[in-house]
């Protein structure tokens, strides 16, 4: 079918065909803006906010995984020192009846010794579920210097495209809208650190293929062992 | 300082989540005796009114980063003696040299372990230790 022709009653007609002049004088605005905003720098920088919108989705995925990660780790060391407490607690209980029923055999059975030793171990393995639950915490200093770069992206690419809206609009919706961006959170908040510091990155995401980055802390110890540090 | 378990520690960190971890660990490793800052400004403003024996800083901060801080520790004849371990998100080799050629005693890429941080302040401990 061709969708030019209208093929049956109470369709909308074909408008008529415009003229040549009035493409002519379209195509010229077109261009026409174009080059202005090109001259006002608004079109290369937008370009670059939206270049760098994939950057943020791996960001964001890294922070996914990270946070995920990180709860996923302490749930499971929780069911860990969870069922070490749950022994402990039946041991005392058994212990504790050995005692009272008799507790010249109890010691002399090797159940207060069996106690004490398993004591000892289940103490030693919960502090340790308690360190690992501490350094599972570090996702949130790595998970919140990307989100500061993510923030930085989004505010950049919020006022390039708010200069856009202003340089399209109206003489006088442009002064206000112009007013109204200087006073508006995005443009009056703080640098964030990724801001303050535009030559660190913060965390590798993508380290794979990657020969200007180390991988772990053996890669950073070669390096320096390597230039004689 | 007749024993190294005495020394006082300045962890800088902007995130204090870490700075809790790193003292906490500090703590499991034997070292109680720790204070922290937020920046490079609060870092060498405190360094200049406490007497500090190591530092481990980050690098990406606000205000002053972890490099404008080493090289204020490193230029300043009152604090260069004090050694600096860094301990960074930051993964890119041109940082680990540029860390190293400016005096960072230690150099420590985010995630880390306890048995690692353990084993590099040991490390510029007996190093110290040695040099005394």
């Amino acid at each position: 079918m061709n969708m030019d022709e209208p093929t049956s009653a109470g369709m909308c007609p074909a408008p008529a065909p415009a003229s040549p002049e009035v493409f002519q004088q379209l195509g010229a605005l077109t261009r026409q803006l174009h080059d202005t905003l090109n001259q006002l720098g608004v079109l290369p920088r937008l370009q670059s906010s939206v270049d760098n919108l994939p950057d943020a989705r791996s960001r964001l995925g890294f922070i996914a995984s990270k946070t995920e990660a990180a709860a996923e780790r302490v749930l499971n060391l929780v069911d860990e020192a969870k069922a070490d407490q749950n022994h402990i607690a039946r041991e005392t209980r058994r212990l504790a009846n050995l005692m009272v029923a008799d507790p010249v055999k109890a010691v002399a059975s090797g159940a207060v010794m069996n106690f004490v030793e398993d004591v000892e171990t289940i103490t030693q393995r919960v502090d340790q579920h308690l360190t690992d639950i501490m350094m599972a915490q570090d996702f949130h200093d790595l998970t919140g210097q990307v989100v500061a770069k993510v923030v930085a992206l989004a505010t950049d690419l919020e006022n390039q495209l708010a200069r856009v809206l202003v340089q399209a609009a109206p003489p006088e919706l442009a002064q206000k809208a112009e007013a109204a961006r200087h006073t508006s959170p995005a443009a009056s908040a703080p640098a964030s650190s990724a801001a303050a510091s535009p030559t660190l990155n913060g965390p590798v995401i993508n380290p794979e293929g990657r020969t200007d980055v180390v991988a772990n802390q053996g890669e950073v110890d070669d390096l320096l062992a390597s230039l004689g540090f | 300082m007749s024993n190294p378990t005495d020394m006082k520690f300045l962890i800088v960190d902007d995130f204090s989540t870490m700075r809790r971890i790193v003292r906490g660990l500090l703590k499991e490793i034997g070292y109680n005796n720790a204070e922290e800052a937020e920046d490079g400004v609060a870092a060498l403003q405190m360094l200049k009114n406490i007497k500090f024996d190591f530092v481990v800083s980050d690098i990406n901060m606000p205000n002053m980063n972890g490099f404008e801080l080493l090289k204020a520790i490193k230029t300043d004849d009152t604090l260069k003696h004090i050694p600096v371990l860094m301990v960074t998100a930051e993964a890119r080799k041109e940082d680990i040299v540029l860390a190293a050629q400016s005096g960072a005693a230690g150099y420590i890429v985010k995630p880390f372990t306890k048995a690692t941080l353990e084993e590099k302040v040991t490390k510029i401990v007996q190093k110290l230790g040695a040099a005394a």
